[in-house]
């Protein structure tokens, strides 16, 4: 009985994940400039690679066809999750930093900059 | 209905929506104006890969396809601290 539950709440959260995906790939490629693709490309991270991966960790404990392959599945599956929950902010944070010290992107209509008068 | 058909009726349901995610990843990879764009798309197509893996190893019932998933997410991640290392000192290493 609660294998069942958890593995439909699994299937909800693989089915979340998959939204979040094609909205971030959509941002991702409607959006003007790179600083504001990086909000999309959080969306496309965080929604679309967490989220399913718990589903999956759920999915995986909750189904008995699996044997004892599941626990192995579920483990590895829960620390990606927890890994990619830290390290993808950090990199995207990296890559703004970068992107706006170097002066490689140019992008007009900027509404404040708080960082311009900071150049070195 | 058992648990192993609902399974296979979600990967019929979310599989292409995945798929469609990342021919628009793909895109903006090929197309991006400048490299931070082309290496943003290689990042978020890199963590959904790995979300993607872990589904298949679920259909396939195999151990090894979850573990390399871990090994992808930290690649993406080096390959992003290394760009921005070099953009900012116009090096790589030390």
């Amino acid at each position: 009985m609660i294998s069942t539950i958890l593995f439909y709440i699994g299937a909800v959260l693989i089915f979340i994940g998959a939204l979040c995906d094609l909205f971030g790939a959509l941002g991702l490629l409607r959006f003007p400039n790179f600083f504001v693709r990086l909000h999309a490309a959080t969306v496309g991270t965080i929604g679309g690679a967490v989220v399913p991966l718990i589903g999956v960790a759920l999915v995986a404990l909750g189904s008995d066809f699996l044997g004892n392959i599941r626990y192995v599945i579920a483990g590895s599956s829960f620390v990606t999750a927890i890994i990619i929950l830290i390290v993808a902010p950090t990199a995207s944070h990296a890559l703004a930093y970068a992107a706006h010290k170097s002066k490689a992107v140019k992008w007009e209509d900027k509404v404040c900059d708080h960082l311009e008068g900071m150049q070195k | 209905m058992s648990l192993e058909n609902v399974f296979i009726w979600l990967i019929f349901i979310s599989v292409p929506i995945y798929l469609l995610a990342f021919i628009l990843y793909s895109i903006r990879l090929i197309e991006g104006p400048t490299v931070f764009d082309s290496v943003l798309a290689v990042d978020c197509l890199s963590f959904d890969l790995a979300a993607f893996i872990a589904i298949l190893a679920v259909y396939f019932k195999s151990a090894f396809l979850a573990s390399s998933a871990i090994i992808l997410a930290l690649w993406a991640f080096l390959l992003d601290l290394y760009l921005a290392k070099y953009f900012l000192r116009k090096e790589v290493g030390t």
